[in-house]
C-alpha cells in the first residue's frame, strides 16, 4: 500500500537528533512493553508481516507523531481485537470481561534464556530456479501489491542491478494476509542518480532486498 | 485458525483504540499487562526476565566483540562476511532478528550505511534495541536520499571518491557494518579493540574510529 510508513526519500524532515543519550530505553514503560510482547502467548496466526501491515494501517497523522513503542502497543492491541482475544473496552480498563479458550500456561521466566537465543529463519526450500542471476539488469514494477509489500515507492519503475541471490524467502505480501508462499529474493543495487534528481556522486548506490515478483528484466 | 485480515476493519479498530485507551502510554502499557495476566496469556516475571536480557545481555557490546574478532582473526572475518548468522552463532549471539545476518565491510573506498525505510528493522541480537534516531521519520526518509548529509550531521565528512552504499533493510536480512580497524592499534588484543567500536560505527553513521587510550 502507498502508506505514510513508506518514508524513503520523503523530503521536509528536519535534522537527526545526533546528541541523543545512548540508552536502551527512554522510559520504564518502553522496556515493559518490549518485555510484554516477547513474553506473551501468541493465540492467533500472527506473523511479522501481519504486524507490519497492521502498524502501516495506523492513521497517517498518528503514525508520524505517536512514540515508537507506543505504536507497537497500538499494533498489538489492534491485532488482539481483530483476532477476538480482547475487546477495546478490556484494553482500556485492563480488566478481563470475557473468557478466552483454555490455553497452556504462559511462558515462565525460566524459558527466557533459551527464547532469547532462538533464531527465526525465513528462507525456504524451493525447486523453482531463480529467474535472475547476479549481474542482471532489472526494473521494478511501477505498481506494487495493494496490501502489504516491501517494494518501497522510491524504487518503483527504476532500473537496478542484481548483486546477490538469496534463494527462496517467505513473501511478505502473502504472509501479511496469512498465506505462506516463498519466492526468490535478491539484493538489487540502484545508482543514486537513477533514484534522485539532485544526486551528484556517480558511484553512490542504494541496496534493497527485493522479491522476484517485484522485478522484471530491464 | 484463519482470521479476517480486512484493512478497513483494522483501520476502524485503530480509530476506536485511539479514542478509548488511556491518554498516557505508561497507563496503556499497564492496562495491557494487567489484561494479559488476567487472561492467562502472560507471566509478569517473564516480562522482568526479558527486560533484564535487553538491559544486561543484548546490546552493542556484542557487535563490538564480533568486529574486534574479525579484525584479529582473518579466518573468522572470512566466515563472518560469508555467513553472518553462522559466525555470530559461534559466539552465542544468535537470536531476535539474527536469522539472516549480512555483514558489509567498510574499506578506504567504500562506506556503508544501514537503514530501514519501511519500518525499523535492526540486527537486535548483536546491537540490542535500536537508538531512537534510527526509528525516526527523518532518518528513514533521508538515509537513502541524502546519506552524505546525514553523515555530516553525525560529524562524518565522506570524501567524494568514496562510494557510499545505503542498505535499506526491506527483507528479513539484517545488516551490520564492519568498520575499518583504526591505524595505530597494531598489537592491541581483541578486548582492547572492542572498546573502540561504537554502535554508530556498526550502523554506519560513524566511520573513523579513533584509538582513545592505550591498551591496559
Amino acid at each position: 500500500m502507498d502508506g505514510i510508513h513508506d518514508l524513503g526519500g520523503k523530503q521536509g524532515f528536519g535534522p537527526i537528533d545526533v546528541g541523543e543519550k545512548e540508552e536502551r530505553f527512554h522510559a520504564a514503560w518502553e522496556a515493559r512493553l518490549v518485555g510484554i510482547v516477547r513474553g506473551m502467548t501468541r493465540v492467533a496466526p500472527w506473523s511479522i508481516d501481519w504486524f507490519r501491515y497492521v502498524r502501516e494501517l495506523i492513521d497517517p497523522a498518528d503514525y508520524l507523531t505517536r512514540p515508537y513503542y507506543d505504536q507497537w502497543l497500538q499494533t498489538y492491541a489492534a491485532m488482539m481485537v481483530n483476532s477476538g482475544v480482547a475487546t477495546v473496552d478490556e484494553l482500556a480498563s485492563g480488566k478481563s470481561t470475557a473468557a478466552i479458550p483454555d490455553l497452556a500456561p504462559p511462558a515462565p521466566p525460566s524459558a527466557v534464556a533459551a527464547a532469547a537465543r532462538t533464531t527465526v529463519r525465513f528462507d525456504r526450500e524451493s525447486s523453482a530456479p531463480p529467474r535472475f542471476a547476479v549481474g542482471d539488469a532489472v526494473r521494478t514494477h511501477v505498481h506494487a501489491a495493494p496490501g502489504h509489500t516491501r517494494l518501497p515507492h522510491y524504487v518503483r519503475g527504476r532500473r537496478g542491478t542484481v548483486t546477490a541471490s538469496h534463494g527462496a524467502h517467505v513473501l511478505p505480501d502473502a504472509s501479511a494476509l496469512g498465506e505462506e508462499r516463498s519466492e526468490p529474493l535478491y539484493t538489487v543495487a540502484f545508482a543514486a542518480r537513477e533514484l534522485w534528481p539532485e544526486a551528484t556522486a556517480p558511484r553512490d548506490r542504494v541496496y534493497l532486498d527485493l522479491w522476484e515478483s517485484y522485478l522484471e528484466p530491464a | 485458525m484463519a482470521e479476517d485480515r480486512d484493512p478497513h476493519r483494522i483501520q476502524a479498530i485503530h480509530h476506536e483504540l485511539h479514542s478509548h485507551l488511556p491518554p498516557e502510554p505508561a497507563l496503556r502499557v499497564k492496562a495491557l499487562e494487567s489484561l494479559l495476566v488476567e487472561k492467562g496469556l502472560l507471566d509478569p516475571q517473564t516480562v522482568d526476565a526479558w527486560i533484564e536480557v535487553f538491559t544486561e545481555q543484548i546490546g552493542p557490546k556484542r557487535g563490538a566483540t564480533v568486529v574486534a574478532k574479525a579484525w584479529t582473526d582473518p579466518a573468522f572475518k572470512e566466515r563472518l562476511l560469508a555467513d553472518g548468522t553462522a559466525a555470530i552463532t559461534e559466539l552465542g549471539f544468535e537470536g531476535w532478528a539474527g536469522g539472516h545476518l549480512k555483514v558489509v565491510e567498510n574499506t578506504p573506498t567504500i562506506h556503508n550505511l544501514v537503514v530501514c525505510t519501511l519500518c525499523s528493522c535492526y540486527p537486535i541480537s548483536i546491537l540490542g534495541v535500536p537508538p531512537n534516531w534510527y526509528k525516526t521519520a527523518a532518518y528513514r526518509a533521508r538515509a537513502v536520499r541524502d546519506p552524505r548529509g546525514v553523515l555530516a550531521e553525525f560529524g562524518e565528512t565522506i570524501a567524494d571518491e568514496v562510494e557510499v552504499r545505503a542498505w535499506d533493510s526491506t527483507s528479513e536480512l539484517r545488516y551490520m557494518v564492519l568498520p575499518e580497524r583504526p591505524a595505530g592499534t597494531e598489537g592491541w588484543d581483541a578486548a582492547a579493540l572492542a572498546g573502540l567500536v561504537t554502535r554508530n560505527a556498526m550502523i554506519g553513521t560513524a566511520r573513523d574510529l579513533v584509538p582513545r587510550q592505550e591498551p591496559g
